[in-house]
């Protein structure tokens, strides 16, 4: 397997930044009440990695050792930067609901993480496959929850202004869902079964 | 309203009503990181009081007699507070190690992870900017005013922080289903916590 394909696969799986690696938790259980804010969320996140990590990249060796850490949190501000007043000009509703989780990705430990584990010490291309699996990685489980809590505790979901997904009349939704008690439990059964599915298909390969 | 009582709903808001980790989801990282060992969760606590304090102070300052008057806040404060967290929290850490040995040795260590400690960013910059906290809540604080919700916000920190340790060291030796074990079942004792905290929504018409 080529090598970017196998940096990009590994963020979406083995190495994904939440069930598995468990940073960048923050944002997501504050996020995940909607599974429209989730996907901008998500984008969001995906642009600031990919081009933090390929600048980073581009870089290394002119960062001394000694600064690396400040010089990495500029590079990411500044790009979180142009992410806030971007949404804020173009997607106000959007940005009302994100809030201060825009601001706060300077700080999720994902991006600084993988910009001091990976893209300091390996080449430009790698640095940005491995910025969107890790995105990607990240987007995927976020929407996921995002959407369990979004259907069972509103009854419905919305994506762009239309009802996709409707349960039966009948349903009463659980507020809890909705309130921050929910996005604990879920997410504690949502690790509970990544990993289940990780242990299942470790023993079938040794078989 | 007296003074006094203003500055009373100001800290217990900060500390139970809006706790910083249970009810708005900041610093979570580092709730689920460090929470397994009693003498790291209190280290850390104090850490975080004191850095909080501090960074809150420094960046109400900044944004007052540096960005406003310059006019250029809306656009650069991220990177301006976020490296004022960051050269703070390096000098605390040297000055530490050279005058303070015994206070070098109990916070030290997490000095370092307290930069990229959401809590913190996200504290000082709800006190200094107007508004970031909930878009439609332009108030102004004043530097008391700023303190108070500050230490309110640690200390809120530090009681959940050491309410879940205490927790978990439990959990360790309960008997758990072998999938649940670990990282899951923290995960759902701290929604049962956070279900605690909701029972402190609306107290004193917060």
């Amino acid at each position: 397997m080529k090598a970017w394909l196998k940096v990009f696969k590994d963020g979406l799986s083995i190495e994904n930044p939440l069930t598995v690696l468990m940073i960048g938790l923050c944002a997501t259980l504050a996020v995940s009440t909607q599974v429209q804010g989730s996907v901008f969320m998500g984008i969001a996140v995906i642009f600031v990695l990919v081009m933090s990590n390929a600048l980073i990249a581009m870089f290394r060796k002119l960062i001394p050792n000694e600064v690396r850490i400040p010089i990495f949190i500029v590079i990411i501000a500044s790009f979180v930067t142009v992410v806030d007043l971007f949404m804020k000009a173009f997607f106000p509703p959007i940005y009302a609901v994100l809030g201060i989780w825009i601001p706060l990705i300077v700080v999720n430990c994902i991006i600084l993480g993988r910009a001091e584990g990976f893209a300091y010490h390996n080449t430009v291309w790698l640095s940005v496959a491995d910025g969107l699996g890790m995105g990607l990685g990240y987007t995927t489980v976020l929407v996921g929850l995002a959407f369990i809590r979004e259907l069972f505790g509103s009854g419905k979901v919305d994506l762009f202004g239309a009802t996709i997904l409707r349960m039966p009349g009948a349903y009463e939704p659980p507020t809890i869902l909705m309130l921050f008690p929910g996005a604990f439990i879920i997410f504690g059964f949502i690790i509970a079964f990544t990993r289940w599915l990780n242990q299942r298909s470790a023993t079938r390969k040794g078989a | 309203m007296s003074v006094l009582s203003h500055y009373m709903l100001l800290f217990i808001g900060a500390a139970l009503i809006n706790n910083i980790l249970l009810t708005r989801f900041i610093a979570l990282c580092s709730f689920f990181g460090i929470s397994n060992n009693m003498n790291t969760a209190i280290g850390m606590s104090a850490a975080v009081v004191f850095v909080m304090m501090m960074a809150s102070t420094t960046t109400w300052l900044v944004w007052k007699f540096l960005l406003v008057p310059l006019n250029v806040g809306e656009f650069l404060y991220i990177p301006a507070f976020i490296l004022v967290i960051a050269a703070l929290v390096q000098f605390v850490e040297m000055y530490l190690r050279k005058y303070s040995p015994v206070l070098y040795r109990a916070m030290g260590i997490y000095l370092p992870l307290i930069t990229t400690n959401c809590a913190v960013l996200a504290a000082a910059t709800e006190v200094a900017k107007p508004g970031f906290f909930k878009m439609a809540m332009t108030y102004n604080y004043t530097l008391g005013e700023a303190l108070i919700y500050t230490l309110g916000v640690a200390v809120g920190y530090g009681f959940a922080l050491i309410a879940f340790t205490a927790l978990r060291e439990r959990l360790d030796i309960a008997p758990v289903p072998k999938v649940l074990k670990g990282t899951p079942i923290s995960f759902i004792s701290a929604g049962l916590l956070s279900l605690a905290y909701v029972g402190f929504a609306g107290w004193f018409g917060l």
